[in-house]
């Protein structure tokens, strides 16, 4: 049996039905669909990867801090493995923040201001050619841009990543219709005491929803920024999630099989 | 041929090039712009390079360790050695010798020579070359010096067979006889050979004169110094036969159009620029060239000149180049807009017939007053193209050529100076440490930048991290206002909260409110770190301290207080 018919049969008992040589596309090019991630932001995600097309809302909720540095952290990989990351209409990002969350700013392009009219030419742009785009929408974007840019970064494989500001995360046009959503809960800093320590550790919890796989909401905890040296995992709190649903693994997430290596 | 008596005779019938070398003495200080009246010097690998003739009156000499020079002359002004500055520098001297033969040597920046041959048959004679030669150096570099050139750094001209005795005539200002070059070197030192341990060696054998060495008989010198000793001793006897390596005097690249009628509309300028650019770019591809940098240059009918640099990642195609030509001639046609004439009824489009500028607008406020009569496009910088290919494992990839188009689209979009990259760099406030770099240009941070100081201590070294007392201890906040928002620092009994010149707070901070905001009761809070930044400027001093305050609400800010006030310098968001 030569090799190409016996990945073609591996790949068929996979999948239920016809084999469909669209499968052997999806699994050989697996690593290239998605842009790297670090570990412990991997349960924000279905499949726990950054996959390539979507759009990634991360919002702010009113008095909870903790969207930049998160939207930050998802670029960090990216841009640390040459991936291109571009910033457009953040005017008060804190580079030296992004650098401490691990981007590579030789790898982010930055555009500090947009005027309103040109904003969605530049998105789109950007969409086209990056790998990985930080936006931060105007007041009133209009529905039909958000999802024709959605659309376009879909069609690129680019990551889009809206961050919305604590006032207009309900009423953006991004507020439904994202992929993935991420919504700050709550933060605790741990560190300073009555003038004695420094800032060293935030917990996030973070909300995670969407549509398809990642519709049902989850409460993730997380550190942001990572304490150094610390190797724990983050726990995905189930209390949070109301039901024993979470429990019961996703058919749609479970793990890829490998194929065995013929011959 | 290999016998004796031969090459005796060689010696009484050839002789050396008829060179002529024009010579600026301590030429690396001339090009770093500082007058012989000042004591300077310029150090490479800690030992002078070179100094002015008011630093030698001190003591200082060539080869001199930093330290000792200093102590000979402790208000020593000291240069690093560039010598990249030198050869730009010494590039106008080059293009006034060139007028005499196009067949110059530029030996190093400082000295060049060329072959008096053709230039002494036209000019009748050898002293009436070298005293054009010299006035046209010595103008050229008047023009650089900005005035009367000091009688210490004036050219010197010598002309005598052969580059190396040319080049010790220009020492002197001589003018050596046709033939008798090895009278002139034979009362000379070996030293000036340049071969240290040749010259050396001669030395301690007790040949201390170029002529004791050129006495000797050739066939002796190569069975005891080799090859390096008989071309030395050539050189010694006057018979120095190396070649000038003449320069190619470099092919003008620049383009330029005439524009008749002038013009004022963007896309007639626009259109003629697309001609130009692919007249230059072609003449570069024929040479083998790319360019990384161009100077755009426009003139109007009213004798205005505008002059612009553009800076590409890699290099300028046809249409790149067209398309900074659009933009900046966006930006000159369209500042006319704003001169103080009756606003135009069709203000939104580009070209503007209302006024026409010049003499007939009350008050223009920049910008051009007329239309374009010449459009110029000159390569600044030329590199060789070597073919780039996209990267197997690394280097260049097909992403990196895809994410420079959309940036370059962007910039077409929004201008040229919308898309930055971010360099870090020392500093003590979040903002301090950031220095956005605009896309395209280059990202080395200049070696001056950030010590005022230039000679006194030990410098740190490249890859050494210098540290900041009183930076903020990493995490660094994530939003970081493009100046500080006003805030409030109370305490229990709603006192504001100072820092003491001890670098205590007054009282524990107890409520903070921001731009007026509700007030927020406070958690926790870390510091102060305090500076005193620039103490030696008046004018730049400032003296600050940044408190880490974390709200119950669980929302983290940077403060900092500076001259009685508080103020939010970063969001930890």
């Amino acid at each position: 049996m030569s090799r190409a018919e016996r990945i073609t049969v591996d790949a068929g008992m996979v999948a239920v039905g016809r084999p469909k040589p669209t499968h052997l596309t999806s699994l050989g090019l697996a690593i290239e669909r998605t842009l790297p991630l670090a570990s412990h932001l991997e349960p924000l995600f279905p499949g726990g990867g950054l996959r390539r097309g979507t759009t990634v809302v991360v919002a702010g909720a009113d008095a909870v801090q903790g969207a930049t540095s998160l939207a930050l952290a998802l670029a960090a990989q990216a841009s640390a493995t040459r991936s291109w990351c571009a910033a457009v209409a953040f005017p008060q990002l804190g580079l030296v923040a992004a650098a401490e969350l691990g981007v590579e700013l030789t790898r982010l392009a930055l555009i500090p201001h947009v005027p309103p009219s040109q904003w969605t030419n530049v998105v789109g742009a950007l969409v086209d050619t990056v790998d990985l785009v930080l936006v931060r929408p105007p007041a009133h974007l209009r529905q039909g841009d958000a999802r024709r840019l959605t659309t376009r970064a879909r069609e690129r494989g680019a990551v889009l990543i809206p961050v919305l500001g604590r006032s207009d995360s309900d009423r953006s046009p991004w507020a439904e219709g994202a992929d993935i959503r991420l919504r700050i809960v709550s933060t605790t800093w741990e560190g300073p005491g009555a003038g004695d320590g420094q800032l060293r550790h935030r917990d996030v919890v973070v909300a995670a929803g969407g549509r398809g796989a990642a519709a049902r909401e989850r409460m993730v905890s997380l550190a942001l920024p990572r304490m150094v040296g610390s190797a724990d995992e983050p726990a995905t709190i189930d209390a949070f999630a109301g039901s024993d649903a979470a429990r019961i693994p996703d058919p749609c997430l479970a793990p890829a099989p490998t194929l065995r290596s013929a011959g | 041929m290999t016998n004796g008596t031969d090459e005796r005779d060689d010696m009484t019938a050839e002789r050396g090039l008829r060179t002529l070398v024009a010579w600026c003495p301590d030429w690396p200080l001339v090009a770093a712009g500082i007058l012989p009246h000042v004591p300077a010097a310029v150090f490479h690998a800690n030992r002078v390079v070179a100094c002015t003739a008011a630093a030698r009156a001190e003591g200082v000499t060539r080869g001199l360790r930093r330290r000792e020079a200093q102590a000979r002359c402790p208000e020593l002004v000291i240069e690093p050695h560039d010598p990249g500055r030198e050869a730009r520098a010494f590039e106008p001297i080059v293009v006034a010798v060139e007028t005499f033969t196009p067949r110059v040597e530029v030996t190093r920046p400082g000295a060049c020579a060329l072959p008096t041959r053709g230039p002494s048959r036209y000019f009748g004679g050898d002293e009436r070359v070298a005293a054009k030669v010299q006035t046209a150096v010595d103008a050229a570099l008047s023009g650089l010096v900005g005035g009367a050139v000091p009688e210490e750094i004036r050219s010197r001209i010598g002309i005598a067979d052969g580059p190396f005795s040319a080049a010790l005539a220009a020492r002197r200002g001589l003018v050596v006889d046709p033939g008798s070059s090895p009278e002139f070197l034979a009362p000379l030192p070996v030293s000036l050979l340049d071969e240290p341990e040749l010259s050396d060696l001669l030395i301690r054998l007790g040949l201390r004169t170029l002529g004791a060495f050129a006495a000797l008989d050739p066939s002796d010198v190569v069975g005891r110094f080799g090859p390096v000793g008989v071309a030395a001793h050539r050189r010694a006897r006057g018979l120095d036969d190396r070649s000038l390596a003449t320069r190619v005097p470099p092919p003008d690249l620049s383009t330029e159009m005439p524009l008749d009628p002038p013009a004022d509309r963007v896309d007639t300028a626009a259109f003629a620029a697309k001609v130009l650019a692919d007249r230059l770019c072609s003449g570069l591809a024929a040479a083998g060239l790319i360019c990384p940098c161009i100077r755009i240059e426009a003139e109007t009918e009213h004798g205005e000149s505008l002059t612009r640099v553009w800076r590409h990642h890699r290099a300028f195609a046809p249409a790149t180049v067209a398309e900074r030509v659009r933009w900046q001639l966006d930006g000159w046609l369209a500042e006319r807009t704003r001169c103080g004439c009756p606003a135009p009824d069709r203000s939104d489009s580009p070209d503007v017939d209302q006024c026409r500028g010049g003499t007939d607008c009350p008050s223009p406020l920049g910008g051009t007053t007329g239309g374009l009569t010449l459009l110029r496009l000159v390569p600044e910088e030329v590199d060789v193209d070597d073919g780039r290919q996209s990267g197997f494992w690394g280097g260049m990839t097909e992403a990196d050529d895809r994410a420079a188009r959309g940036f370059a689209r962007v910039q077409g979009l929004l201008g040229p100076d919308t898309v930055f990259t971010a360099v870090l760099r020392g500093g003590r406030g979040p903002a301090d440490q950031v220095r956005l770099v605009r896309w395209g240009d280059p990202k080395r941070v200049s070696a001056k930048a950030g010590t005022g100081v230039r000679s006194a201590g030990r410098s740190p070294s490249p890859t050494e991290e210098p540290s900041w007392p009183g930076r903020v201890p990493a995490p660094s906040p994530a939003l970081v206002p493009v100046r500080a928002i006003e805030a409030e620092l109370v305490d229990a009994q709603d006192q504001p909260v100072g820092v003491t010149s001890r670098s205590f707070v007054t009282q524990a901070p107890h409520r903070l409110s921001i731009d007026g905001a509700r007030w927020a009761p406070i958690r926790s809070w870390a510091g102060p770190w305090t500076a005193d930044e620039r103490w030696w400027d008046p004018a730049a001093r400032r003296r600050l301290a940044r408190l880490q305050v974390v709200t119950a609400d669980g929302r983290a800010f940077l403060l900092v207080f500076e001259g009685g006030q508080w103020g939010v310098e970063g969001v930890y968001d």
